[in-house]
């Protein structure tokens, strides 16, 4: 027992003794008794009256003695208290920080919990998305956005987040994502993209624009070029000159044409459309095509393993065989040999050109998907590319929801995949497995 | 009527199935709006192909109403709801065939825009038609916000809005008719535009239906073929009978 309980005791025991005392010395040691206890009452009814009175307000109350184990109790009230008050301004403190920065935030953020219900959300989130503070708390985030594709996104978050259209301002675009964290707790980060999805509209109506406007004096050029070239009476030594810009014009007509096709393909929005192309056919009259080619050339040997047919763009299917083949071509020397294999696979469909060629070395594979980028300037430039063959083969797989792989060996060869997932494909009447 | 009182039922898969079809009913408004904005895109960037596809996408809408009404029979069918759900699933039933028609506009507008896309367009790119769609887009969000928060005083606001879009409507016409009788060769595409308008007014009327039902859903009054002025004193003084009554 701690010494001032001891105190206590020992105190209300000499309390009562004195009473029984002088009782027995006056008579009626009951009464004296019951007088003595009920002043003990009293005494420790003010007491709780004052720890009361603590508890409940806020301003301090005078210890009545200095001493004792009341004095003590309410100076450790006292001590509680002023911590914690303390302690709860300091989280105000923090709190109000918090709330001001994230106030201030020009992007928008907002917590949800499991059921992607709405927990939180800061100002910004308010403006960008049209949010309510006073009756949104606790409401399904996609009942306020419901955006097709981020109510889609919303159940399969990942990748590099989506620009939807701002459902509270016009023409407004806003990039968002979802960041899962903590226990099944998420935040969407909003930001406004409005100017960047402008620039990049621009740039690309810039180089569509000037490419169409480049075309037609080009074609003016190329025409008095060909028409110069046939004459038979050109001096001599204009013919060399001559064939060297028909040549040149030709290619620049070949870049602006493949320019332009580069632009459509990445200012199309949506996915291919599902129309049906034959594979094999396009790829049987392409491979003909160029075994017929009057210049010197690899050989060229075609597999069809599978009859499927591809649900796509036709167009931009046909651009992206004839630009693997084309390039396996010219980068093999025509000893070499080129195998255009399309084939069936455990999931989908897959179209792969070998080559015998010159190979990749392997820290260039990564960009050589880039626009005009060349892994030897020089030479690709002579073999007569354009430089964005590659890119134009990116972007129509990825619109039809393929992937590209690209295995290479330096001086040895390159292998192209196009990879298409099985929701792309059709089959001939059981004659997929026949063939397989 | 409180979000909480999707989830008031003793049991859980009640409150699962009514939340679900809420949550339904809001996916498709959120795909008919898409629908819209593309329409509407299409328009203004003369993109055919857009037009076409919004055409041809509208089958994604009557795949909803279609499987959203089979939810809201059998709910019916197996839980025979009262009082406050009974309403929310009468309103349900109503309020997507309304976004089904307006799914239907956008389909029209979509297919005109198509056409007008390879026509000769007046000096000012339709901006009467454009400012009228931008009423509209805003009345339809505003219509499925309301429907979301379940909030009687936004769909008021949307029900007043309506007059305004009747109003453009009107002039929109008589404009449209002025253009034609001074020069025959634009009456093709003068009828045109003026099916673009009607499309975007039945749209407007759609959205003040489903506010209806909101109101009705949330207080459980019946406010059709009334005046604006009756519909706005009988939400007040629901609002004030509900306010007293928590």
């Amino acid at each position: 027992m701690p010494k001032r309980w001891a105190q206590q005791v020992a105190l209300l025991a000499a309390w009562l003794a004195a009473a029984a005392l002088l009782g027995l010395v006056f008579g009626a040691p009951a009464w004296w008794l019951t007088a003595a206890l009920l002043l003990y009452v009293a005494y420790t009814l003010r007491y709780i009256y004052l720890l009361d009175r603590m508890l409940d307000g806020s301003k301090r109350v005078a210890p009545f003695a200095t001493r004792g184990l009341w004095a003590e109790i309410l100076a450790r009230v006292d001590r509680i208290k002023t911590k914690s008050r303390n302690r709860k301004k300091k989280f105000h403190r923090v709190l109000r920080e918090i709330r001001e920065s994230t106030g201030a935030l020009r992007d928008g953020g907002v917590i949800l919990n499991g059921d992607n219900e709405i927990v939180w959300f800061n100002p910004a989130a308010t403006w960008l998305l049209g949010l309510d503070p006073r009756t949104d708390i606790g409401r399904r985030i996609d009942n306020l956005i419901r955006h097709p594709e981020f109510v889609s996104y919303l159940a399969e978050p990942g990748g590099e987040g989506i620009t939807i259209p701002s459902p509270k301002m016009e023409s407004a675009w806003l990039a968002l994502q979802i960041i899962p964290y903590g226990r099944d707790q998420r935040i969407a980060i909003v930001r406004n993209v409005t100017r960047e999805i402008k620039l990049e509209r621009t740039r690309r109506d810039f180089v569509a624009n000037a490419s169409h406007e480049l075309r037609s004096p080009l074609t003016v050029l190329s025409g008095y070029l060909d028409t110069l070239a046939d004459d038979e009476d050109l001096p001599e030594s204009w013919q060399v000159p001559i064939s060297e810009m028909l040549r040149q014009s030709n290619r620049m007509t070949r870049i602006l044409s493949d320019l332009m096709e580069l632009m459509h393909l990445e200012s199309a929005e949506s996915d291919a459309s599902h129309d049906f192309v034959d594979v094999c056919t396009m790829l049987r009259l392409m491979v003909g095509d160029f075994d017929s080619a009057t210049a010197e050339h690899p050989a060229v040997t075609l597999h069809l393993e599978t009859d499927a047919a591809l649900l796509g763009n036709e167009t931009e299917v046909h651009s992206i065989f004839f630009n693997l083949v084309h390039n396996a071509v010219r980068f093999t020397p025509a000893s070499g040999s080129v195998e255009v294999v399309w084939r069936a696979e455990d999931q989908g469909a897959a179209l792969e050109v070998t080559d015998t060629g010159i190979g990749i070395p392997a820290e260039e594979i990564p960009r050589i998907t880039e626009r005009f980028y060349r892994v030897d300037p020089g030479r690709s430039r002579a073999m007569g590319g354009t430089g964005l063959g590659l890119a134009i083969v990116k972007h129509a797989v990825q619109r039809h929801n393929g992937v590209l792989e690209i295995a290479s060996v330096e001086g040895e060869g390159s292998t192209f995949r196009c990879r298409f997932a099985p929701d792309r494909l059709v089959y001939r009447g059981g004659q997929a497995e026949a063939a397989v | 009527m409180e979000v909480e009182d999707l989830r008031q039922h003793i049991s859980r898969s009640f409150n699962a199935d009514i939340e679900s079809l809420h949550n339904s009913v809001l996916t498709m408004g959120g795909l008919v709006e898409e629908q819209l904005d593309r329409a509407i895109e299409a328009l203004t960037q003369r993109d055919s192909a857009l037009g076409l596809q919004v055409a041809h996408d509208d089958v994604k809408i009557n795949r909803m109403e279609v499987s959203i009404d089979e939810d809201c029979s059998r709910i019916l069918a197996t839980r025979a709801p009262a009082a406050g759900d009974l309403r929310l699933i009468v309103a349900i039933i109503k309020a997507i065939t309304d976004l089904e028609r307006i799914g239907d506009e956008a389909e029209k507008i979509g297919r005109l825009a198509a056409r007008l896309a390879g026509v000769e367009r007046p000096t000012t790119n339709y901006r009467e038609l454009r400012n009228l769609a931008r009423h509209v887009k805003q009345m339809i969000r505003g219509t499925l916000d309301a429907f979301a928060r379940l909030d009687a005083n936004g769909a008021l606001a949307v029900v007043k809005e309506d007059e305004v879009v009747d109003e453009d409507y009107e002039s929109i016409c008589r404009q449209a008719i002025t253009f034609m009788m001074e020069d025959p060769r634009t009456i093709s595409r003068g009828m045109d535009s003026m099916w673009l308008a009607r499309s975007l007014e039945r749209i407007g009327d759609h959205c003040k239906n489903i506010c209806e039902y909101v109101i009705y859903m949330v207080h459980g009054k019946d406010i059709r073929y009334t005046s604006v002025e009756a519909i706005e004193a009988e939400v007040a003084r629901a609002g004030e009978a509900a306010e007293a009554a928590s």
